[in-house]
């Protein structure tokens, strides 16, 4: 059977968009898993939360979790992307690393971290490019690229986040490219779509679309192009599929009115052979 | 302490993916054994179908028809596996649960034209209590309406907690894999008028069947408006700088007007 640490740990990445800290310090996760007798504990002894932090880094790595640089208001993205060693990582915008405590999402010790890379004129390129395409198209989010596989290739990501906890919802967007920076000839990628609405109910909205998209030159600005039109194809599919849900396999599984247009006539389906098998319909 | 670890338990599933409800809940009782009574008799899961073997006839499990691991039959009233001491409703509760067998088979027939129903009840100190629990499609929707009827003079009073499980999805080359998946409950209580027996038939029919209606067009605001509207909070359509322009215009229209 799994550890009390696996399935503590599949909680914690199981977190729905902007909902980590309630599935953990948020009372949830603690109240389950701290008041355990001892032989529940793990051989540390009282403190599970140690050897949930892998948890944690993954979660916030996939995710795409965004932390305010110290004394900046701009929020920065977490990604195995720009993971450097000692849970620190660097923006390239910024020119900036800093230190990730995972468990809370915060980060402190931001240093200088010039731009190394054959490939810094495409990157600082592609962030400009990608800058005006993501203000254009989400309300809020953050961004990134970053040199990867030894800097023979860069990835791009965008995040966007909207947290509504007061009306039981929250959403995110994720969008992850990679593509090689010698022939820029294939972006490959993957964008996912999370929702989550919980007023008196869960219903949740999950989806992931690999993207390949094939790209005339090896240009900033056709990347971002290429990008920005798979995107905005892909947003009117899925509100399309919306659209088809709701009128296909939705309306298939239970009518509105019974096809009579009448609702039941509840004396007649049953009630009346009840009545006159107890009490010819009198008594109760 | 047990409470408050009940309280965090159901707010944890109601964070946490609905499509793994049945995983997540068997993690949560591995962890705290004592919350495992609790937690299956308040969390609604997919059902599952079993044939009848005395009838022929396919009927649903839920926490309500178990008996350790056994499951009564609405048909023949039998468990399966046989129960030598199983739970039964009495006499009169179980013709009420014959009757209402009858009346919402009609019911699954008219909406669902399909699917698989159930109804149970269990008596009560000053009433009973019943549950039909529908299913549609192979785990795509399912209904729980649970409900108590309190004997009062001429009159009963009910309660009714429903549960719809609606698991949706969608893949194809162009938009990839899409999940809709989740779950919706609904109270209400009202006070009903009851001459005999058959009324309470009657009564939990049309309450079950104006409930059913209600939540269907919540679902379905939901599912595929609200959940719609959010992906468009996430990420606009029209570039941002035409919607932000357009509405300066729109204020200015505004305050020109009001001058």
């Amino acid at each position: 059977m799994a550890s009390t640490v696996e399935l503590a740990s599949s909680f914690i990445e199981g977190a729905p968009p902007g909902e980590l800290a309630d599935v953990t310090a948020g009372n949830t996760l603690s109240l389950l898993v701290l008041p355990l007798p001892a032989p529940a504990l793990t051989s540390e002894g009282e403190n599970i939360i140690p050897s949930l932090i892998p948890a944690f880094e993954r979660y916030n790595e996939r995710q795409l979790a965004t932390v305010k640089l110290p004394g900046s208001s701009q929020e920065v993205i977490v990604s195995e992307f720009n993971k450097l060693e000692d849970n620190r990582y660097f923006d390239t915008e910024s020119q900036t690393s800093f230190e990730v405590d995972h468990t809370n999402q915060t980060a402190s010790a931001a240093q200088s971290a010039p731009l190394e890379s054959q490939n810094a004129d495409l990157i600082k390129s592609l962030l400009k490019s990608l800058g005006i395409h993501a203000r254009e198209h989400y309300p809020s989010c953050s961004y990134g690229v970053y040199p990867i596989e030894n800097d023979s290739a860069v990835a791009i990501l965008v995040v966007s986040n909207r947290y509504s906890p007061n009306n039981f919802w929250n959403g995110r967007f994720r969008a992850i490219y990679q593509v090689p920076a010698s022939s820029s000839s294939t972006v490959t990628g993957k964008i996912h779509v999370d929702v989550h609405y919980y007023e008196d109910g869960n219903v949740a909205l999950n989806t992931t679309k690999p993207v390949s998209l094939s790209v005339p030159s090896a240009s900033a600005e056709s990347i971002i192009s290429r990008i920005a039109t798979a995107e905005r194809d892909y947003h009117e599919e899925l509100n399309r599929a919306f659209v088809q849900m709701a009128e296909g396999a939705f309306k298939g599984l239970r009518r509105q009115l019974p096809i009579t247009r009448q609702k039941v006539e509840w004396e007649k389906v049953g009630g009346y052979r009840l009545g006159q098998d107890i009490s010819g319909g009198k008594g109760r | 302490m047990a409470d408050a670890q009940f309280d965090s338990a159901l707010d944890l599933l109601r964070r946490l993916s609905p499509r793994d409800t049945k995983a997540n809940l068997q993690a949560i009782t591995s962890i705290v054994p004592d919350l495992t009574e609790d937690l299956l008799s308040s969390v609604d899961q997919p059902l599952e179908i079993r044939r009848c073997p005395q009838s022929n006839r396919d009927y649903l499990l839920c926490d309500y028809n178990r008996d350790g691991d056994s499951y009564r039959s609405p048909w023949s009233n039998e468990f399966d596996p046989p129960l030598e001491d199983g739970t039964v409703p009495s006499e009169r509760v179980r013709k009420l649960e014959v009757a209402a067998n009858d009346a919402f088979d009609v019911y699954r027939e008219l909406y669902y034209e399909g699917g698989v129903g159930s109804v149970y009840f269990w008596d009560l100190d000053d009433g009973f209590a019943g549950v039909t629990p529908g299913s549609q499609s192979s785990g795509e929707w399912d209904s729980i309406h649970v409900f108590e009827a309190t004997d009062r003079a001429r009159m009963s009073h009910y309660k009714l907690t429903s549960t719809v499980i609606l698991h949706l999805a969608k893949e194809s080359e162009a938009l990839g894999e899409m999940d809709l998946s989740g779950n919706m409950t609904r109270q209400v209580e009202v006070d009903l008028p009851v001459e005999s027996d058959a009324s309470h038939v009657a009564n939990v029919g049309r309450l079950v069947e104006d409930m059913e209606l209600k939540m269907r067009n919540l679902l379905q605001e939901v599912y595929f408006g609200k959940a719609k509207d959010v992906v468009g909070e996430l990420r606009s359509l029209a570039p941002l700088s035409e919607t932000n322009r357009d509405r300066a215009t729109q204020l200015e229209m505004i305050k020109s007007i009001q001058k």
